[in-house]
């Protein structure tokens, strides 16, 4: 890790972070608010003796993408909305065969082809999502500029340990934001480090044939690897940032932009004597249902702050608490959230203005 | 006279359907790549249609790319490993429609690699359906039970027509209904690997193919049908060939 600070964009620290990490392939599709992922691998890859494609849909990207990590490169891709879409079919492509890749999600916000501006409502898409099939991704979720270039680094290592993907996800203001960020070190990745890769190996050797996994080694194997392997990744991916937990009244929980803002609420509630605390996953998927572990008394409600039309982050926590706390999301759509409207909503639950969230 | 040998690269029984252009070719694609020397530094991808046949039959390192991604996937593999002979065997639909975009733009990337199409003038693997590129109008499929009609679905289009205006190294149509027609189809599947070996750029060689199953005609019938209707639709010959700076049929 370098030890002095830079001053980079979110989209940039991730996309300097991957090629530090060894990353030798990217091919995407421009689209707001990630182009500048793009733009940084179409200015830097060649120069890391790597290969940098725009292709002509984000589908062909991917398959492109699908090729390369097949042959054993360290490979990464970027989208947003639609975009994102299109990438689904690969995805169950790359989970089908085990093959690792990195993806980042910078979400914008709106159905169709909605806004260019920040959103969070692609959480069930890139946390439930993976194209058809049963998948899972890990995803990261940075909150911060120096957070976008670690977990880019550490997501090559994590999809190359688990043959999977892995997705940081990202939204239109922390993939926009400059900020101060340390950079990892540089490695490189060996294309021969792994035996299942297409190598193009001679007669009589062992061949990779990388077609569904259930076809190489029959479904029940393959039922019980994958479960194992998406077990394995449940319990030991879990990450998150707890903050005032011990003596909170109502527990924030939230990623991305609006953890940033949830960290000001505490802080401002606490001076008002509003007791906030904030569990903020830094991984969506697995959610971090460890950080729920051991809620104090106090707590009497979950608070998501999302900027969603109807909560998606909810239904984690829901499936986390199992209901021995009552939900409340905040839900700010196409707006940035604000520290006085959490607040706002928050002191309205204490006085028992606000009706407990259903989650549909 | 020299005995026919098998390829050493084909280690299992043909799955595909008796009368199968499929096995044909990939019979040339092996015999190719071993008359050129190049069995051991093979890697192959195929279709997740009827070209996955090969995937397990052939002793090469094997994918099987979404349906229609096969030149995106093949360019991928081939920038991460450019000394490697990479080839794509996939079907018309795959390459012509669905995936259309893909084959055109590996063709406009003039990506080094060998692309085989089959045109079996159907979705083989599906059940016979009207191929939007290769179905004859008037041909009857399980999805244009009347007859293809050009009101409705369009024409066939000579794809290699269009190919043939994208600079690439070398696009050629042969056909498997004689042995001077397969040997002809062979030189051509020949020179895309040699291409590769010299490094030049994008070849495809589209091959006019048999799918029995599915026309409801017997191997021999199949054959006959492709020399006297499909090849007057689909003209066999070299369109592009860089190196010779000329342009055959088309
Ligand atoms: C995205 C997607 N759409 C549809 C299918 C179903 N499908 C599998 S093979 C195929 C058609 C194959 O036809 P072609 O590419 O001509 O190959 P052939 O089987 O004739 O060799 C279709 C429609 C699929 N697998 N994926
Ligand atoms: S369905 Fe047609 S193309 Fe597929 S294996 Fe059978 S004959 Fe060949």
């Amino acid at each position: 890790m370098d030890d002095k600070y830079v001053l980079l964009k979110g989209n940039e620290a991730i996309a300097e972070a991957a090629l530090r990490a060894g990353c030798r392939f990217y091919a995407g599709y421009p689209i707001t608010p990630q182009s500048e992922i793009l733009e940084y691998m179409s200015a830097n890859m060649e120069k890391n003796g790597g290969v940098f494609y725009q292709a002509e849909n984000e589908i062909a990207g991917m398959s492109m993408l699908f090729g390369a990590a097949a042959a054993g490169a360290r490979v990464m891709s970027s989208s947003s909305g639609p975009g994102f879409d299109l990438m689904q079919e690969e995805i169950s492509y790359l989970s089908s065969n085990g093959i690792p890749a990195v993806l980042v999600n910078a979400m914008r916000y709106g159905t169709g082809d909605g806004e260019i501006t920040a959103g969070q409502d692609s959480y069930w898409l890139t946390t439930r999502g993976g194209g058809h099939g049963d998948s899972r991704q890990i995803v990261f979720a940075p909150a911060s500029v120096d957070e976008c270039a670690q977990l880019t680094y550490l997501a090559f290592d994590l999809a190359e340990k688990y043959r999977n993907v892995v997705i940081i996800l990202t939204d239109g203001a922390v993939s926009q934001m400059i900020e101060k960020c340390r950079l990892p070190g540089r490695k490189e990745h060996d294309i021969d480090q792994f035996d299942w890769t297409l190598s193009g190996k001679p007669l009589g050797a062992k061949k990779n044939k990388l077609n569904n996994m259930t076809n190489i080694i029959g479904h029940s194997d393959y039922q019980k690897y994958l479960f194992e392997k998406y077990a394995e990744m449940f319990e030991n991916e879990q990450r998150w940032e707890s903050l005032g937990v011990e003596d909170a009244e109502l527990l924030l929980v939230a990623y991305g932009i609006s953890s940033r803002v949830c960290k000001t609420a505490v802080m401002e509630g606490r001076k008002k004597g509003i007791k906030l605390g904030l569990i903020r996953p830094i991984t969506v998927w697995p959610f971090p249902r460890k950080a729920f572990e051991k809620i104090p008394d106090s707590v009497k409600g979950f608070v998501t702050v999302e900027m969603c039309v109807a909560t998606q982050l909810g239904l984690d926590v829901e499936l986390t608490s199992k209901g021995r706390r009552a939900l409340y999301s905040y839900l700010t759509g196409v707006n940035i959230p604000t520290a006085e409207g959490i607040l706002a909503f928050c002191e309205s639950i204490l006085s028992g203005k606000q009706k407990p969230t259903e989650v549909f | 006279m020299t005995a026919l040998k098998k390829p050493r690269s084909i280690i299992q029984p043909v799955s595909f359907c008796a009368g199968c252009g499929h096995a044909i070719i990939q019979r040339l694609i092996a015999e190719c790549i071993e008359e050129l020397g190049l069995q051991d530094q093979i890697i192959a991808c195929c279709d997740i249609a009827c070209s996955e046949w090969s995937l397990d039959a052939l002793d090469y390192d094997f994918i099987a790319g979404p349906h229609g991604r096969i030149a995106a996937v093949a360019t991928g593999i081939k920038k991460v490993r450019p000394d490697k002979i990479v080839y794509a065997h996939a079907g018309d639909g795959s390459s012509y429609v669905i995936g259309l975009t893909e084959t055109c733009y590996a063709a406009i990337r003039d990506v080094p690699i060998t692309m085989i199409v089959v045109n079996n003038a159907c979705l083989g693997m599906t059940g016979g359906q009207m191929n939007l590129a290769t179905t004859l109008l008037g041909d009857k499929t399980s999805s244009s039970p009347y007859g293809r009609s050009k009101d409705s679905t369009g024409h066939p289009v000579d794809m290699l027509k269009l190919i043939q205006n994208l600079d690439v190294q070398f696009a050629a149509r042969g056909a498997l209904f004689d042995p001077r027609h397969i040997e002809e189809t062979k030189r051509y599947i020949k020179k895309g690997f040699e291409n590769q070996v010299s490094k030049k750029g994008f070849s495809v060689i589209e091959v006019l193919s048999p799918c029995p199953t599915n026309w409801n005609l017997s191997p021999v019938d199949a054959m006959k049908k492709i020399r006297e209707e499909n090849t007057k639709v689909f003209p066999l010959g070299i369109y592009v060939d860089r190196e010779e700076r000329g342009t055959g049929c088309g």
